[in-house]
C-alpha cells in the first residue's frame, strides 16, 4: 500500500511546541499582571477585563490544541476546521493582550508577538493540511 | 421646559487641561512674569538674565521614567562661553528594562487625576465621598474596618479624665462664660473634675423675652451627659426665685419646669444663676447630675442681666469637704481636724470608727481671734482657722479684780483658748478622708504648771494664761515633689496660779495662743537598688544516689 501519509509532521511538531510555549506564556503574563497591579495603579474595573482574557485564552487553547492533534492524525479535516476558527478567536485574544491591555510592557510585546507569529505558522500549515486531506 | 433649562445653563468649567509637554513644563517658575534665579527653564528669563545664572536648579525635565521612550528636557549651562548661555536640549529617554511599559490604555496611569469640578447633579455624590474628615480612594474597602473599630470608641466616653470636656448628646456641657469681654459666650465647655464659677453678662430684652433660649431653664438641663452605655439626665435640685429687690425663696416643688414669660412688663422666670453639681465614681464615670437655679424677673427697662455659673464635682460616697491639699498639705489652707463619734465603744482590738466631719468652721483648728477690744471675757467667741505653714500668735487681756472667783474663770479661760470645740485628731495629708482613720493623728494635750510645788496645786486653782499648739510636719514621698504630713500635734496649755488680790486692786494678765509649725524632716537619702542576687536551688533530687 503506496498510500502517502497526508498528516503534516511540520504541523505536528508546531502544535507540540505551542503547547509548551503556551504553558510559559501564561504563567509569565499573569505573573506581569500581579507585578503590574503592584507596582502601578491599577483599578479593579481594569484588572478584572484582562485577567479574564488570560483565563478565557487558557480554556480556549486545550480544546483547540486537542482538536489539532486529533485531526492531524486521523487525517480528518473537520476537527483541523474546528482548530482552526478556535485560532482565530486566539488570536483576537492575544492582539487584545497585546495592544489594549491596561499597561503594556516589553515584555508583553515579546511574548505576545511570538505567540501571534506561531499562531499565524500554524494557521497556514493547517490550511494546507485541510487541502492536502480533502483533495 | 428641561431642555430650554439646560440650555440656558452657563457651560461647565472645566480644569485647566493639565500640561504635559515637557518642553513647556517648568517646576522651577514661582515667579509670575519676572525671572526666577538659577532656574533654567523659565520662559521669563533673557539671555542676560541667563549669564548670571551659577547653575540650573532643575537641570532635566522628563515624564515617568517607567516608560520605555520618552522625551526628556535637558537644561544646562555653557560656562565656557562668554557669556554664559543655556542650552536645551530635547532628547528622547530609553529605559533598558524588559519591564519597561511599551504603552497604556488608561489615561491615569501615570499622571495625577483631575478632580471632579462639582456641579448641581454629581454635588450630593461628592459630599457623600469627600465631605468627612478622612476619605479614601476606596472608599468601600473601609466599611469593614469602621464598623469594627466602634465598639471601642463607646468605652471611651464612658471614663472622663481631668479637664476633659463633659460630653452630652448634642455637644459638651456648656458653661458660659466671659471671653475676652465680659459678655457671655455658651461655647465654653466644662471641663471633669474642674470646678469653676463664672459670671457674665448677657443682653436681654424684655419683649423677646420667651424666644431668648439662655433665659430658659430647658437650655441648661435640655440635653444629657453621655456616661459609659447609658445617658444620665440633668435633674433639677432646687429653685430659687429672686424677686427684683433681690429677695430670694427657695421653692418647696422643684419638679415643675418655669420657663420664662412675659407678665406685666416684666419677663418672669428668667435663669439668673445656675449651680451644677455631677456626682462621679473613683473610676472617672458620671453617675449623676443636678442644677440648682436661680430664677429672677428682668425689668422692662434693663438691657443687660448678670448670670452667675458654677460647676462642682463630688465623689459618690464622700462628704463634700475642701481639701487642703492633695495630698500634701499646701501652705495657706485650714488644717483639717475632727472628732472621733461619742458612744462608740472602742476595745483594743476593734478598729476605730471613722471620724466625724463637716464641712462647717467648727471642726477646724482654730485660734484665738485677736479682737480691738483686747479683751477676752467680751471675745465672743471669735476664733481663726490654724492655716497650715502659718505661724500665728494671738492674745487678749484679762483684768482681774478681788471679786473674781478662780474656778469660773478658769473654765472661760479655758474655752476662750481653745474654742467652742476642740478637736481630737488632726488630718496628716491635706485629702485624708474621714474613714480612713488611720490618716488622722490624735491632739496630745499637756498643762503644764508654772508653779509645780506641791503645796500650792492643792490650795490655790490654776487658771489657765496660754495654749501653744506646735505642729510637728515632715516631707513625705518623692525628692523632686515633696509632699507636706503632719505627724504630731501637741497642744500645751500653761497655768498658773492666781494670787488673791486685796480688795481694789485690779490686775491685767496677758493670755496669748499661738501656734508654731515645725519641720521635722530628715534629710533626704538616696536609696540605691540592692545588687541582684542569684538565687538558684537545685532540685530535691539532685543527689539522687548519694543521698
Amino acid at each position: 500500500n503506496n498510500s502517502p501519509q497526508l498528516s503534516s509532521l511540520p504541523l505536528q511538531i508546531l502544535l507540540y511546541v505551542n503547547g509548551i510555549y503556551y504553558i510559559f506564556y501564561f504563567l509569565a503574563t499573569l505573573a506581569m499582571i500581579i507585578y503590574k497591579s503592584q507596582v502601578f495603579s491599577y483599578p479593579d474595573d481594569l484588572l478584572a477585563p484582562d485577567l479574564a482574557v488570560l483565563f478565557l485564552m487558557a480554556i480556549l487553547e486545550v480544546p483547540r490544541l486537542y482538536l489539532g492533534f486529533k485531526g492531524n492524525l486521523t487525517e480528518a479535516e473537520a476537527p483541523l476546521g474546528l482548530s482552526l476558527g478556535l485560532t482565530v478567536g486566539s488570536v483576537l485574544l492575544c492582539v487584545y493582550l497585546l495592544l489594549w491591555q491596561t499597561y503594556v510592557l516589553w515584555a508583553d510585546v515579546l511574548l505576545s508577538a511570538l505567540l501571534l507569529s506561531a499562531y499565524g505558522l500554524e494557521s497556514g500549515l493547517k490550511v494546507m493540511a485541510i487541502t492536502a486531506f480533502v483533495s | 421646559p428641561a431642555d430650554t433649562r439646560d440650555t440656558a445653563q452657563a457651560p461647565v468649567r472645566r480644569a485647566p487641561a493639565p500640561v504635559t509637554d515637557v518642553a513647556r513644563l517648568c517646576v522651577c517658575d514661582l515667579l509670575v512674569a519676572q525671572c526666577d534665579v538659577n532656574c533654567c527653564c523659565d520662559p521669563d528669563c533673557s539671555a542676560q538674565d541667563f549669564s548670571l545664572f551659577t547653575t540650573c536648579s532643575v537641570p532635566v525635565v522628563t515624564g515617568d521614567s517607567q516608560l520605555c521612550s520618552q522625551k526628556a528636557a535637558v537644561y544646562s549651562l555653557d560656562v565656557e562661553a562668554n557669556p554664559p548661555e543655556r542650552i536645551f536640549k530635547l532628547i528622547d529617554q530609553v529605559n533598558p528594562s524588559i519591564f519597561c511599559i511599551h504603552a497604556t490604555n488608561y489615561e491615569q496611569a501615570l499622571y495625577l487625576k483631575s478632580p471632579e469640578i462639582p456641579t448641581p447633579e454629581n454635588f450630593d455624590q461628592l459630599l457623600d465621598k469627600f465631605g468627612g474628615a478622612t476619605f479614601s480612594a476606596e472608599p468601600d474597602s473601609w466599611n469593614l474596618d469602621t464598623d469594627a473599630q466602634n465598639p471601642p470608641d463607646a468605652n471611651e466616653t464612658s471614663r472622663y479624665e481631668y479637664g476633659v470636656p463633659v460630653q452630652t448628646e448634642d455637644a459638651f456641657l456648656r458653661l458660659p462664660s466671659p471671653v475676652v469681654s465680659s459678655w457671655c459666650s455658651d461655647t465654653n465647655p466644662a471641663g471633669f473634675l474642674v470646678n469653676q464659677a463664672t459670671k457674665c453678662i448677657r443682653s436681654v430684652s424684655v419683649e423677646k423675652c420667651d424666644s431668648i433660649q439662655a433665659l430658659s431653664m430647658l437650655f441648661y438641663i435640655n440635653s444629657s451627659i453621655l456616661a459609659s452605655v447609658f445617658q444620665v439626665n440633668i435633674t433639677v435640685q432646687s429653685i430659687v426665685v429672686q424677686s427684683l429687690n433681690g429677695m430670694r425663696t427657695l421653692l418647696s416643688s422643684s419638679d415643675v419646669l418655669r420657663l420664662p414669660m412675659l407678665l406685666d412688663e416684666l419677663c418672669i422666670n428668667a435663669v439668673l444663676g445656675v449651680n451644677y453639681h455631677i456626682t462621679h465614681t473613683d473610676t472617672g464615670e458620671i453617675i449623676e447630675a443636678a442644677a440648682a437655679f436661680v430664677l429672677g424677673a428682668i425689668s422692662k427697662e434693663a438691657l443687660s442681666i448678670e448670670q452667675s455659673f458654677e460647676i462642682s464635682f463630688t465623689q459618690e460616697k464622700a462628704q463634700p469637704v475642701p481639701l487642703s491639699g492633695n495630698p500634701g498639705y499646701v501652705v495657706g489652707l485650714p488644717v483639717r481636724a475632727g472628732f472621733q463619734p461619742q458612744g462608740y465603744p472602742f476595745p483594743a482590738a476593734f478598729p476605730f470608727a471613722a471620724l466625724a466631719l463637716s464641712s462647717n468652721k467648727h471642726s477646724q483648728l482654730t485660734i484665738l481671734h485677736s479682737t480691738s477690744t483686747q479683751d477676752c471675757l467680751a471675745a465672743q467667741g471669735a476664733r481663726a482657722p490654724v492655716l497650715f505653714g502659718c505661724n500665728m500668735i494671738s492674745g487678749c487681756k484679762l483684768r482681774i479684780t478681788a471679786a473674781t472667783k478662780c474656778q469660773p474663770l478658769a473654765q472661760t479661760l479655758l474655752e476662750v483658748l481653745k474654742g467652742q470645740s476642740f478637736p481630737e485628731y488632726v488630718a496628716s495629708f491635706g485629702n485624708s478622708q474621714a474613714q480612713d482613720v488611720l490618716d488622722w493623728v490624735p491632739i496630745t494635750q499637756l498643762h503644764i504648771s508654772e508653779q509645780m510645788i506641791s503645796h500650792t496645786l492643792q490650795s490655790s486653782c490654776q487658771i489657765p494664761v496660754s495654749l501653744g499648739i506646735e505642729v510637728k510636719w515632715t516631707k513625705y514621698g518623692s525628692l523632686v515633689n515633696p509632699q507636706a504630713r503632719i505627724v504630731n500635734v501637741t497642744a500645751t496649755i500653761t497655768a498658773t496660779t492666781l494670787k488673791q488680790l486685796p480688795s481694789g486692786r485690779e490686775r491685767i494678765i496677758p493670755v496669748t495662743s499661738s501656734v508654731v509649725f515645725t519641720d521635722i524632716s530628715s534629710p533626704a537619702e538616696p536609696s540605691y537598688k540592692a545588687w541582684p542576687t542569684i538565687d538558684i536551688k537545685l532540685p530535691f533530687d539532685f543527689f539522687y544516689p548519694f543521698v
